[in-house]
């Protein structure tokens, strides 16, 4: 506190506000000499308002009040000397340079945002609800085009300015705030408002990241150049500055040219917690198309030709192949360079797999419309809700069951059974020249349809098979990620990295890879063989809840708690795109098989679909009542089924979805589009199960589609 | 389960009253009954903590009473001890930046299971077998039956489930440095390096049961053993020979 109060001295001193630092340095009984020695440490940046149990100054409390009150006048005279004075203000992340309007003088200090946003208050405090409803009324009154985006800015604005009452610890103030404008918000920010009504203290917001997150960044709202206008226009007038302040603190308005938004198209895209996405956010280039693949010689049967052409195009492959056996060498330009990320060659396993792949995928139902698949249920029986995690083989071969009891379960779907190799001791004793000897090696005595492996000390929460069959992958709330051979079913590798809840890991499609996001808001790439992770995806304000991998194994696409979508490029670890519009955490996410359009879906029952190369969404599904838990996209993209917590399987039509898309650069350069109200036209059908929520859902190569859920009695 | 039930508010004590107001505050409209017991458990666990711990502070501090400073210390060491959360953003970001300036590694061809250094891996053997028993002596040399079958104490990531020292045959060329003496009806075998504790063993038992030496070759190579693993070790042994005797513990040192 003393060195609040030295700061506040050589802020007092800076702004030529003598006679205020005279009668403070006499209260305060601080001597002359001790300032020119102190130095300000970076927790003394200039304060304004101190807290006011802080200052053991006897008046000290009454005379910073004035001060507040006489520099708050003089902020916007002396701003400009403020900050030409203050030297090398440093480049603080997410604290603007421009925001000395806030009253803070620094000296050159490293990257201490979290710090000086404690010292940062625009205005009085005891005049928020003046400003707020102030804004609210000016707002109320405009024009109807703009005011649905206008409307944009009272949820931020009311979340930071009492976020801002909370760290200042002025208390009362912040509950009359939140008891009086708390009904105003929009209904999907009611979950983040409760969060909210129990902090009431400074203290209360030290162990919750995600809100100490929020009050660092800055929230991104999207304007046409008539609202922003109109908002400047009025902000400006002097009575309004201190708002005008706060709006520049802790906003982030990107303004684009064109048609104010209606509020239907504002609800679609809103909703996270860190605002909608700026434009440049969702520039980079991705490269969506898929990988190519091998060829090699197929052994026949008809239409090999057919199975061998499978190189990445733009568009999805026509359901009758014009045989001819055209193959088409130039490179997809949407496609990544084959060497961009080092994948694993491939074995002869993995060759005899690819073929075997390519005859079933002759055999594939085709679906449509007119086509539907047919499903599988498969209902786990005795869980007592503890099913936490379900995935299949690519060949649906094997299912694994992670549970609450940190067990997991794999067993066979066919009628072949699981079976281990041998011990050592029996391996000696086969023949190892005879033609049958990977046969051999196998131990027909223990063989099972179900075998149990033990090793984590907490509710698994994700599971995945490797593409190859060998490894499965399960992570846990004990914090790991556990690599366990299915050759052998016991565990090999314990990835620790992660210190808290694993809430998902993948394996990417080339395997070798694999991606796993947690509770500590960030996603890390692994190989099998490195035991510290490969790249650390960080950007999320809260937990990261799925993780998927793009069929080119280039990109990963995690959905968090915070309501947003984010694409990551494996290569360097940028964010590439963000995806905002749902309005819960999402759990589910899918990507199509041709690698252009990503599904998502939230436990606000909608379904979204995006354009990954334009970034923009492309369609909305609803029809679920309660979180959507699995997507998945069939073998050639006709077909979006969805499974939920509503105890439904539902099939879209995504042929439709995606036909006709209007993406001109005029479409682009907003950044929104115009979503067609076709949520019934698109679906295919809606299936019930006996009160079975569904999480898990598989189409096999010949498109029959197996889902998973456990029986819950209620 | 069934939604809450909520005691009637005349037999539920205020406490539990409280909590159930709490989690209706936080929009938590659906839990089992003993969540509130557990909760309050909690609650009292928590607290009766955190003033306990500020009662020592406020007596270190030589202050008579408790105050919120004190309280507010307790609070402050407590979580940073228990409730720990995760790393803040900034510094996150920052061992991100880090980690994703590396390039990707190469990955080498034909190399097998791709895994781990061995260090880092769950697959060595988490147990080891008993040696022989130390009565023959103490000395360096003792037979060294051949316990484990060939390359089974590795780590390679086959089962670690292995060494189940049932019969095995093991056929062991053996540079027999020096003759095989056949002594009347026992006879020992000595593999190179032990020689007078192979002799000091005969009186007691018959060291090796079940061998089988060709008579007509006994040279130096070709000595087919077979051998019951456990028969070298203490009849009590034999039923159980996985398990550990603590107290020979410098027998480990032989492995």
């Amino acid at each position: 506190d003393r060195q609040t109060l030295v700061a506040v001295l050589q802020f007092l001193r800076r702004s030529n506000l003598r006679e205020s630092e005279e009668i403070l340095r006499r209260e305060a009984r601080l001597l002359g000499d001790d300032l020119g020695a102190a130095a300000l440490s970076p927790a003394g940046a200039g304060l304004l308002g101190a807290p006011g149990g802080d200052a053991d100054a006897a008046g000290g409390e009454a005379l910073l009040s004035r001060v507040t009150t006489a520099a708050a006048t003089a902020i916007g005279g002396s701003a400009a000397t403020v900050a030409s004075s203050s030297p090398g203000v440093a480049a603080v992340t997410a604290v603007p340079p421009g925001k000395v309007g806030g009253g803070v003088a620094v000296e050159d200090q490293p990257d201490v945002s979290a710090v000086l946003s404690a010292y940062n208050q625009q205005g009085d405090p005891t005049l928020y609800e003046e400003y707020y409803s102030g804004l609210k009324h000016f707002i109320e009154c405009s024009l109807d085009c703009h005011r649905a985006e206008l409307s944009q800015l009272f949820y931020p604005l009311f979340v930071h300015m009492y976020l801002e009452l909370v760290y200042n610890q002025h208390e009362s103030e912040a509950k009359s705030f939140f008891e009086r404008f708390h009904g105003d918000q929009e209904c999907y920010y009611q979950d983040d408002l409760r969060v909210l009504s129990s902090l009431t203290k400074k203290e209360h917001m030290k162990g919750n990241e995600t809100m100490l997150d929020f009050r660092t960044s800055k929230f991104v709202l999207r304007i046409s150049r008539d609202s922003y206008q109109l908002l400047k226009r009025h902000l400006q007038e002097k009575q309004n500055n201190q708002i005008w302040n706060i709006v520049q603190e802790h906003l982030y308005i990107d303004i684009f040219d064109g048609m104010p938004r209606s509020k239907q198209q504002i609800d679609a895209m809103v909703g996270s917690l860190a605002g909608e996405a700026k434009r440049e956010a969702n520039k980079a280039k991705v490269f969506f198309g898929l990988l190519k693949e091998p060829e090699f010689d197929v052994p026949l049967d008809d239409e090999d030709e057919e199975g061998e052409n499978e190189e990445g195009k733009p568009k999805k492959k026509k359901p009758k192949k014009d045989s001819g056996g055209s193959k088409s060498k130039k490179q997809d330009p949407n496609a990544p360079p084959q060497n961009r990320i080092p994948l694993p060659e491939l074995k002869d396993s993995d060759k005899l797999d690819k073929v075997m792949n390519m005859k079933e995928a002759a055999r594939r139902v085709r679906l449509g419309p007119e086509c539907l698949p047919s499903i599988c249920f498969y209902t786990f029986l005795n869980a007592y809700q503890g099913l936490t995690a379900v995935d299949i083989t690519d060949d649906s071969s094997m299912i694994v069951g992670g549970f609450a009891d940190s067990t997991v379960r794999v067993w066979s779907v066919t009628p072949k059974k699981l079976r281990s190799v041998k011990t050592a001791a029996d391996l000696s004793l086969i023949d190892k020249e005879s033609d049958d000897v990977l046969e051999r090696i196998m131990d027909e005595k223990t063989a099972s349809e179900l075998k149990i492996l033990y090793g984590h000390s907490g509710p698994v929460y994700g599971t995945s098979f490797s593409p190859d069959r060998n490894y499965l992958l399960s992570c846990s709330e004990d914090g790991t990620v556990r690599l366990w051979s299915l050759q052998t079913f016991t565990c090999l590798v314990g990835y620790k990295g992660h210190n808290y809840p694993v809430w998902d890991t993948q394996f990417s499609p080339y395997g070798y890879y694999f991606v796993s996001g947690g509770h500590d808001r960030v996603a890390r790439l692994w190989a099998t063989d490195h035991y510290q992770p490969l790249r650390i995806f960080a950007g999320h304000l809260a937990d990261v809840t799925c993780t998927r991998f793009h069929p080119n194994s280039n990109y990963i696409a995690t959905g968090s708690a915070d309501r947003t979508v984010r694409l990551w490029d494996v290569l360097n670890g940028n964010c590439v795109r963000i995806f905002t519009g749902h309005k819960g955490p999402i759990h589910s996410l899918a990507f199509s098989p041709n690698g252009r359009f990503l599904a998502t879906g939230a436990t606000d029952g909608r379904v979204l679909l995006w354009d990954i190369g334009h970034g923009l969404m492309v369609g909305e599904l609803k029809g679920h009542t309660d979180t959507v838990y699995a997507l998945r996209f069939s073998r050639d993209g006709e077909i979006l089924a969805s499974g939920s917590m509503d105890n439904t399987v539902r099939l879209w039509d995504a042929v439709k979805a995606f036909e006709d898309l209007e993406t001109d650069d005029f479409t682009t350069a907003t950044g929104h589009i115009n979503l067609p109200e076709n949520s019934q036209d698109l679906l295919l059908g809606t299936y019930m199960t006996k009160s079975t929520p569904v999480i898990h859902l598989h189409f096999t190569r010949r498109n029959l589609l197996l889902a998973a859920g456990a029986y819950s009695s209620q | 389960m069934e939604p809450a039930k909520m005691a009637s508010p005349k037999s539920a004590p205020k406490d539990a009253q409280v909590m159930a107001q709490i989690l209706k505050d936080m929009g938590i409209t659906e839990y089992e009954p003993r969540v509130i017991n557990q909760m309050l458990e909690f609650t009292y666990r928590y607290v009766t903590t955190i003033l306990e711990d500020a009662k020592i502070y406020s007596s270190h501090a030589k202050k008579s009473n408790v105050d919120a400073d004190d309280v507010r210390l307790a609070i402050q060491c407590r979580t940073d001890q228990s409730f720990t959360s995760p790393p803040p953003r900034d510094f996150l970001l920052d061992i991100a930046r880090q980690k994703n300036q590396t390039p990707l590694p190469l990955i080498k061809p034909y190399s097998g299971p791709r895994l781990p250094p061995d260090r880092y891996c769950l697959t060595a053997p988490n147990y080891r077998l008993k040696s022989l028993q130390k009565k023959v002596s103490s000395s360096a040399g003792r037979i060294t039956v051949p316990r484990l079958s060939v390359g089974a104490v590795s780590s390679r990531p086959s089962t670690p489930t292995l060494g189940t020292p049932a019969a095995q045959t093991v056929s062991v060329s053996a540079k027999v440095g020096t003759p095989v003496s056949l002594a009347g009806q026992r006879f020992t075998v000595q593999i190179p390096s032990s020689q007078a504790a192979v002799k000091s063993a005969t009186p007691t038992t018959p060291t090796v049961q079940n061998v089988l030496i060709n008579p007509s070759l006994i040279g130096p190579k070709n000595i087919l053993i077979t051998t019951n693993m456990v028969s070298s070790q203490n009849p009590s042994n034999e039923s159980n020979p996985l398990k550990r005797k603590h107290e020979d513990d410098d027998d480990y040192d032989n492995l």
